[in-house]
């Protein structure tokens, strides 16, 4: 094949971050006119390479060589990969909800003549155009606010459609958006690529990708493991490529679950996102037994950690219906002390955003959610506060130089310790864990490990939130995989396989 | 489920549509309702008097120093930003130019000028401390407050000074030029009804312009209703201000601040990326533009309405003194929250937050002449801001609402939402009557919350239906 008909072709990208090679070497090529889908697992580097491509990493921040059109290009931002007509279209859409649709189209490039007066009327003509384009037929002057994001979606594609687009990329499209809308934009992938746009995506759905893509690149760990051209590409391969990697022996030994009585339980849980209009949680039916360890499995979007954010108290303010069961109790938890006072604790995912007072000590950082226990008549006792720091960084093993550091100044794996010994201090008997070793190096994750083995073996029962199969394949007794929103499966330790949960995790 | 539907009757449906739209877009509307319910309190304590046309003429001169802040301020908060600085930086600026013209024997061009060189040069310091170093606004135009006080009292040296150039005579206290027929003014009179006539004529071209390009426009029953709306409050000021004096130089500046900020604001690409950074500025950043100059040029723009409104208070009340610009800040972002623009950024309309400042003018003008004690006043002012803040967060999330779709859905659904209700009110029954005995009760609770979220997805499905889905279900 010839260059020629590459419109662009990436050699050997390498970006770090600090600590980590978020791409290693990547070497991907896309053809004219295709329908090239990049996937891979979370964390895999999918999204990292396309901020290379479009210049939001701007050139000299990673090494390699970006040939658009025959030609080395160099984006030191957004704009210029724009100009060459390479739009971005991210997860979190770039629009403005107070505006109009039409605005929203022509924001940064407007009709206007040399002072600056903008021409309505022209805008709202090219505008229409473009809107019918991509097949959306709303009023041109509702707010962007007031629509779905399928429509959203569309509109920025219309908008990409505005600034001339050559190369369209699209970061998991159809995460957010329900049947319906994912199909109507994978038509009308179809249709701009008859108009010769030539489009990257990034996606999670398989079917979609055996539906619409003419090649494929698989990720994992910041490499290129394959490429697949169309008649090539199948559900099964590209699955065994994405998890292909041995389950490493980090895990630690805990005796087989034999059973016990079921301490909590969802029923037909639903959560509802007024602003998406569409249900986030739908219809989740999960048990927890007495010293068990469950895992809740899914990619990026499929509502796991909305899950656990709507049973804890309902903290993203979602309309939750069906009925929570906590000791064969009928519970609503309404704000997360209610649920902390039935024993749930929940560990969040972002332990920077949702979970630490950066600023504060560990002691602070440990006391935060029980200040009860340590104070009497409103009144904190710092005594008993150093007390019982010093009993978890020592039951925890939290390398510290002292119990006054401030928790800015340790290791990631370290923090997370004290997320966990926040949450023991509650002395919960569900915890629910989400992410628990994001970000944190093998060391401190094998003694994370050993903490969850040590509190089943006391009785407490765990729920564990991750993206990583193998966390979930090696420390659960159980398995729950969700896809956007619906349970899809329950696999046992012995039955479940990286495959199978990846397989159910992937189509709906 | 029904098939076939009856077909709304078309004066409800009138209303429905009306209450629909007011419902979805009640933002919008806040400082209308205010004003109305404020104007019609004081009319009717006052016996007529607040909305005679002295009052009326008087309240509007009032109003214009602080119309003017708010429509600089509307840009400010747009941006998420604030600025506490421009009640003193307008003092100092009136008496900077009262101070040259007065004392200084300077002439009046040259005063204006060198001191939009200095505001512009403010400006531009806020400007670029917030946008670039990253100074909170809050902070940078706190120390701006003090700092323009001190200015303030050095300027007039502590003393207040009389104005007694014709310049500010004409500004302050001067009217247009009027030609009475029978106590009308004809010149005021016909020029109302002629902006009448140009906005009923532009709307009509710009409906028939959009629906031959194919576009939307709102529906007849909405435009009549509204157009109707703004010709008679229109013509309600027009022969008012014509019963008396006329349009005052007062008047005519604060219209035309506002005309030039709203075609600012609506039709230029600069005015609608303010917008757009403000609504999201990481998005308006991708797309193109540059946050930090668009941040910069409000501050100046600001600083330069500050000038404006200080030259006119201080020709209003014909002196400079040390004792201006406290409170004027405060009442410029007061009339523009009044004015429905939201703290978060984004939503800001030039011509509502002047709708705002004479909201606050009429409290502060209405209890006065209605005769309630003046320590009252800022009480009910900060009750009304209070209103229209917790106004601002609760309809924030409001999702448009279609009642004709509501009403057909309702006809439709009929059978399935009172089977769900009637099932929940049973479920919730027999929960309560197993209570009473020793069973157990985890198959009730089952049952209760199976019925539940039966219960609300119907309602939400009711909630959520427009007039469109029926269309081919209604009976002919």
């Amino acid at each position: 094949m010839s260059e020629n008909e590459k419109i662009l072709v990436m050699r050997s990208i390498t970006k770090t971050f600090p600590g980590v090679r978020a791409l290693d070497e990547v070497d991907i090529h896309v053809d004219r006119g295709e329908i090239h889908f990049i996937v891979g697992e979370n964390g895999a580097g999918k999204s990292t390479l396309m901020k290379v491509l479009s210049g939001i990493y701007s050139s000299g921040s990673y090494s390699g060589d970006i040939v658009f059109n025959g030609e080395i290009k160099h984006f030191s931002g957004i704009k210029d990969s724009v100009k060459e007509g390479i739009v971005i279209i991210n997860q979190e859409l770039a629009l403005f909800p107070d505006l109009t649709v039409y605005e929203n189209i022509y924001v940064g490039h407007e009709v206007a003549n040399k002072q600056g007066v903008i021409d309505w009327i022209e805008t709202k003509k090219l505008a229409k155009k473009y809107l019918d384009i991509v097949g959306l037929d709303v009023n041109l002057d509702s707010l962007v606010r007031s629509l779905g994001v399928g429509k959203q979606q569309l509109i920025e594609i219309a908008k990409a459609l505005s600034q001339d687009v050559k190369l369209l990329i699209l970061d998991e499209p159809t995460a957010a958006l329900n049947e319906n809308d994912s199909e109507n934009l994978l038509n009308l992938l179809v249709e701009l690529k008859k108009k010769g746009i030539t489009s990257i995506m990034i996606s999670h759905k398989l079917r979609e990708v055996e539906a619409v893509a003419d090649s494929l690149t698989i990720l994992r760990d910041g490499k290129v493991i394959t490429r697949m051209d169309s008649d090539e590409i199948n559900e099964h391969e590209i699955i065994r490529h994405m998890v292909g990697r041995q389950i490493d022996d980090i895990f630690p030994e805990r005796p087989k679950f034999k059973g016990g009585k079921v301490v909590f339980e969802t029923i037909h849980f639903n959560a509802y996102d007024r602003n998406l209009n569409r249900y986030i949680v739908n219809d989740a039916n999960i048990k927890l037994k007495e010293g068990e360890v469950v895992g809740l499995s899914g990619l990026m979007g499929a509502g796991r950690t909305e899950f656990a954010h709507s049973v804890f108290g309902n903290i993203d303010e979602y309309k939750i219906s069906g009925g929570i069961i906590v000791n064969e109790k009928h519970v609503e938890f309404s704000h997360p002390q209610a649920a902390i006072k039935h024993g749930i604790a929940y560990v969040s995912e972002d332990r920077k955003k949702d979970g630490l007072i950066l600023g504060e000590n560990i002691g602070q950082n440990i006391c935060l959610s029980s200040l009860k226990k340590i104070s009497k008549n409103g009144i904190l006792n710092f005594f008993k506060q150093s007390f019982f720091a010093k009993k978890y960084v020592k039951d925890l093993d939290i390398k510290t130089p002292s119990i006054y550091q401030q928790l800015k100044n340790l290791s990631g794996g370290n923090q997370q310790k004290v997320q966990v010994a926040k949450w023991l201090f509650a002395e919960p008997k569900i915890l629910i864990l989400d992410e628990p070793t994001r970000g944190i190096d093998v060391g401190a994750k094998y003694e994370i490990y050993t903490i969850i083995n040590d509190l089943v073996s006391k009785g407490m029962s765990i729920l564990i939130i991750s993206s990583e199969l193998p966390e979930i394949l090696g420390m659960c007794d159980r398995i729950y995989v969700i896809a956007e929103g619906l349970q899809t499966a329950e696999f046992d330790k012995e039955e479940a396989t990286a495959e199978k949960i990846m397989h159910k995790a992937t189509v709906v | 489920m029904k098939n076939e539907i009856k077909k709304i009757n078309p004066v409800l449906r009138y209303f429905y549509v009306i209450i629909s739209m007011f419902r979805t877009n009640i933002r919008d509307y806040g400082m209308y309702i205010a004003l109305t319910i404020v104007f019609l309190i004081f009319a009717i304590m006052t016996n007529g008097l607040f909305l005679g046309p002295i009052n009326f003429t008087n309240l509007l001169n009032q109003t214009a120093y602080v119309a003017v802040l708010a429509v600089g301020m509307t840009l400010v908060i747009v941006t998420r930003q604030i600025d506490l600085s421009v009640g003193y930086l307008g003092a100092f600026l009136g008496a900077y130019v009262v101070v040259s013209v007065e004392n200084l024997h300077g002439s009046i061009p040259l005063a204006l000028f060198s001191a939009l060189l200095i505001t512009v040069f403010v400006g531009i310091f806020k400007g670029f401390f917030v946008a670039k170093i990253k100074v909170p606004s809050f902070v940078i135009t706190l120390a701006g407050m003090f700092i323009f006080k001190g200015f303030l009292m050095l300027m007039t040296n502590n003393r207040t000074i009389p104005t007694s150039n014709e310049f500010f005579n004409k500004i302050g206290v001067g009217y247009l030029s009027t030609a009475k027929i029978g106590g009308l003014d004809m010149i005021t009179f016909i020029m109302g009804i002629l902006i009448v006539i140009l906005i009923v004529v532009s709307s009509i071209l710009k409906r028939r312009k959009n629906r031959k390009l194919g576009i939307e426009n709102e529906s007849k029953q909405i435009y009549i209703t509204k157009t109707l709306f703004v010709i008679f409050v229109l013509l309600f000021i027009a022969f008012n201000l014509a019963s008396y004096r006329g349009v005052s130089y007062l008047l005519l500046i604060t219209l035309v601040v506002m005309l030039v900020y709203f075609f600012f604001t609506t039709k230029t690409t600069l005015g609608r990326r303010i917008y757009a950074v403000g609504g999201n500025p990481e998005a308006a950043e991708l797309s193109g533009i540059k946050v930090t100059t668009i941040i910069i040029i409000v501050f100046i723009s600001m600083g330069i309405l500050a000038l404006i409104s200080g030259v006119m208070y201080a020709s209003y009340v014909q002196n400079t003194s040390p004792n201006h610009g406290p409170f004027w800040e405060l009442y410029a972002i007061a009339a523009t929250f009044i004015g429905g623009a939201s703290a978060s950024g984004g939503i800001g309309k030039i011509v509502n937050s002047v709708i705002g400042a004479v909201v606050i003018m009429s409290l502060k003008n209405g209890m006065a002449l209605a005769g309630f004690d003046s320590n009252i006043e800022p009480i009910v002012l900060g009750s009304v801001l209070l209103m229209a803040v917790v106004f601002d967060i609760y309809t924030r999330n409001i999702r448009p609402v279609d009642l004709v779709g509501m009403y057909y859905a309702k006809r439709k659904y009929a059978e399935e939402y009172t089977k769900a209700k009637q099932n929940l009110k049973e479920a919730k029954q027999k929960l309560a009557s197993a209570k009473k005995t020793d069973e157990p009760l985890i198959e009730y609770e089952y049952e209760l919350t199976n019925a539940k979220s039966q219960y609300s997805r119907i309602k939400n499905k009711i909630r959520s239906s427009n007039e469109e889905d029926y269309q081919d279900m209604i009976k002919v």
